[in-house]
């Protein structure tokens, strides 16, 4: 009995030990795993405002691209940061994600109008102030007709040369610019497209 | 018997408890430099601009010289009045010790610790032979010298540990040069009261305790895992200082030196102590593996169950493997040198796996601060400033436990921010923290599985009681 008395104290005092630190986690305790990207993530509200508008089409946007090559979001853009050694496919799932995640905010209705993102997009812009008169004096009605704000966003992802701004991600002036300038020019394709009989 | 003693003491007790104690501080502390510089490798490391696998040497180079000397040193005993080789082998550990100190690189500090090893073997095996003189009965004698190495390999990473902290690495091979000279005086005392009776053992002497001796090898091995891969997973991995995680790892020689008194009076005998003793490492190092959060607290409970196992089963299976064997330092030569085989087999073997598993944790680890950058509420304009920071961190401490401050502390953000910048740095450090507990894991459980392996000749012993 004395021999097995230790042996068993030993047995005891380690399912103890274990038991207490598997109840509390223990073998759980691992860096936060990537979510399935092809699982729509519950969005945020966005407020009328350039930023967070184009912060959730590009998160969006990476889940959907994400999902197209079969990989998580996060590996996407790890793999975003080496040109070189980047998925060729990936620049055309990237533009083909930014559509789907506007046409998802349209589906679901989240999409401000462009006449709300106006006074913001004047207030960056760099045109004459005689311009910007002219711009801000259009009812918002008007604005809103022409340019309803999904397709304008559409035809600025197609404007975009994500080659490009794949090269230009660690220059935020320049992404900025080359985004403005593909809004710009859908803005005019657009606003000349309804002016067209 | 053997080749030795004239048991009878014959120094007064004042002086010779004093010499007593010196030898057994001296045993101490040559079986503590086996892990003494345990804590100070992430310095050497940075010192030497060396990575974890040549750091690693440091440690290695002094257990694999010592593993392979200590029989040819117990030898040297047997023939020669141990009072003398215990002198010389202190006066080359403390020149080795001296050269540790002062080592301009990493070359020198390994080969300074192999010279060390060679001085420490023969210090220990004569150590055993003049305790058992010294004090005057063979079992004592036994006793304290099995004792006294257990407190040294417990107590040494944390004494290194608090050296480190207090001072920087080479003050541990400082501390350790008056300490070990203090054995000079204390050995010739005893000159000539090691006497050889029977000079036939030297030549058919008992075949060594196979059994014993193959389980301290194996306990040892995985003991390795439980000072060793804590150490840097404290240090390296939780971003503790030395002196914190020398604290943390005192409960091992704490539990390890509680243990007699709480469990010897079970008087269960050798071959149970031994059970339970592996038992205990392997519920410790699997508890080190099942870690439910980065708390210095969740260590705790497996460190006491592995100073338990280390005091219930190393003097233990010491004792068995010399009971009755004959010459005496040439079977202490064996169980020193199969412990320290143990320790090179346990860091050959264990090295590997968690350098890899830490590599292997990288990706883990970047998606993780991926994931917490991309969905942290700042402006996208903040976040690619600070994917770009943190990519430069990741790349230059490639292989190792980045550290992410320094992203954070260039990065601009208005006051708004500062608390979702606060909270998205303390979520990297938190992943990062979890995937280097995690590189760790596969090494604890092929730790605990060298402890389980002990079960076998543990089994197989001869039970007696004490």
């Amino acid at each position: 009995m004395r021999r097995l008395a230790l042996p068993l104290i030993a047995v005891l005092l380690v399912a103890a030990v274990l038991g207490v630190q598997v109840a509390a986690g223990g073998g759980h305790y691992v860096p936060r795993r990537p979510a399935n990207p092809c699982t729509a993530r519950p969005a945020a509200p966005i407020p009328a405002q350039l930023d967070p508008l184009a912060e959730q089409i590009v998160l969006l946007g990476l889940d959907s691209a994400a999902c197209r090559l079969g990989i998580s979001r996060e590996r996407l853009v790890l793999s975003l940061a080496d040109t070189r050694t980047l998925d060729p496919r990936a620049p055309a799932a990237l533009k083909a994600g930014l559509r789907d995640a506007v046409d998802r905010l349209a589906r679901e209705g989240r999409l401000p109008k462009v006449s709300q993102l106006l006074p913001e997009a004047l207030g960056q812009a760099n045109l004459p102030g005689i311009a910007k008169t002219i711009l801000e004096a259009i009812p918002a009605s008007v604005i809103d007709n022409v340019l309803p704000t999904a397709p304008l966003l559409r035809r600025s992802i197609d404007e975009l040369d994500i080659n490009r701004l794949l090269h230009e991600l660690n220059d935020p002036r320049r992404l900025n610019s080359a985004i403005r300038s593909a809004i710009l020019k859908a803005a005019l394709h657009q606003i000349l497209d309804r002016l067209r009989p | 018997m053997s080749a030795d003693r004239s048991d009878a003491p014959a120094s007064p007790v004042a002086a010779r408890t004093g010499t007593v104690a010196v030898l057994s501080l001296a045993i101490a502390v040559v079986l503590g430099d086996s892990g003494v510089v345990t804590l100070a490798l992430p310095e050497i490391l940075r010192d030497f601009g060396a990575g974890v696998g040549g750091v690693a040497w440091v440690l290695i180079a002094f257990n694999l010289v010592l593993a392979l000397v200590a029989v040819p040193a117990a030898r040297l005993s047997v023939r020669e009045d141990p009072a003398v080789t215990t002198a010389g082998g202190v006066i080359g550990f403390a020149a080795a010790t001296i050269v540790c100190a002062a080592a301009p690189s990493l070359g020198v500090l390994i080969a300074a610790r192999a010279v060390q090893a060679v001085g420490g073997a023969v210090v220990i095996v004569g150590c055993l032979e003049l305790l058992v003189a010294a004090i005057g009965d063979e079992r004592a004698g036994v006793g304290r010298w099995a004792a006294a190495g257990v407190a040294g390999a417990a107590l040494g990473p944390v004494a290194g540990g608090l050296l480190t902290w207090a001072f920087s690495w080479r003050a541990i091979f400082v501390a350790q040069i008056p300490v070990v000279l203090l054995t000079l005086p204390a050995a010739m005392t005893l000159r000539g009261r090691v006497r050889r009776r029977h000079p036939d053992l030297d030549i058919s002497p008992d075949r060594p305790h196979v059994l014993a001796n193959l389980a301290l090898a194996l306990l040892s091995a995985a003991l390795t895992a439980a000072l060793f891969l804590l150490v840097l997973l404290l240090v390296d991995g939780w971003d503790r200082s030395p002196a914190v995680a020398a604290a943390a790892v005192t409960a091992v020689p704490v539990a390890a030196l509680l243990a007699g008194r709480v469990f010897r009076g079970v008087r269960a005998g050798t071959r149970s102590e031994a059970i339970a003793g592996s038992v205990l490492i392997a519920g410790g190092l699997t508890g080190l593996a099942l870690l439910p959060g980065a708390k210095l607290g969740w260590t705790l409970a497996p460190q006491v169950l592995i100073g338990l196992g280390l005091g219930l089963s190393v003097d233990s299976l010491t004792a068995a493997a010399l009971r009755d064997r004959n010459p005496r330092a040439l079977h202490g030569g064996w169980t020193i040198a199969a412990r320290h085989a143990g320790v090179v087999v346990g860091l050959a073997i264990l090295t590997p796996i968690f350098t890899a598993d830490l590599r292997h944790a990288e990706t883990p680890a970047k998606e993780a601060i991926a994931s917490l950058v991309l969905d942290a509420p700042l402006p996208a304009s903040t976040k690619l400033e600070l994917a770009g920071q943190l990519e430069n961190r990741l790349a230059a401490e490639r292989g190792r436990v980045p550290d992410l401050r320094p992203a954070f502390r260039t990065l601009r953000v208005p006051a708004t921010q500062a608390p979702a910048a606060a909270a998205l740095e303390r979520g990297l450090e938190d992943q990062l923290t979890r995937a280097a507990t995690g590189a760790f894991r596969t090494a604890f459980l092929v730790a605990a599985g060298l402890a389980l392996l002990a079960l076998g000749p543990a089994l197989a012993l001869r039970d007696r009681s004490h």
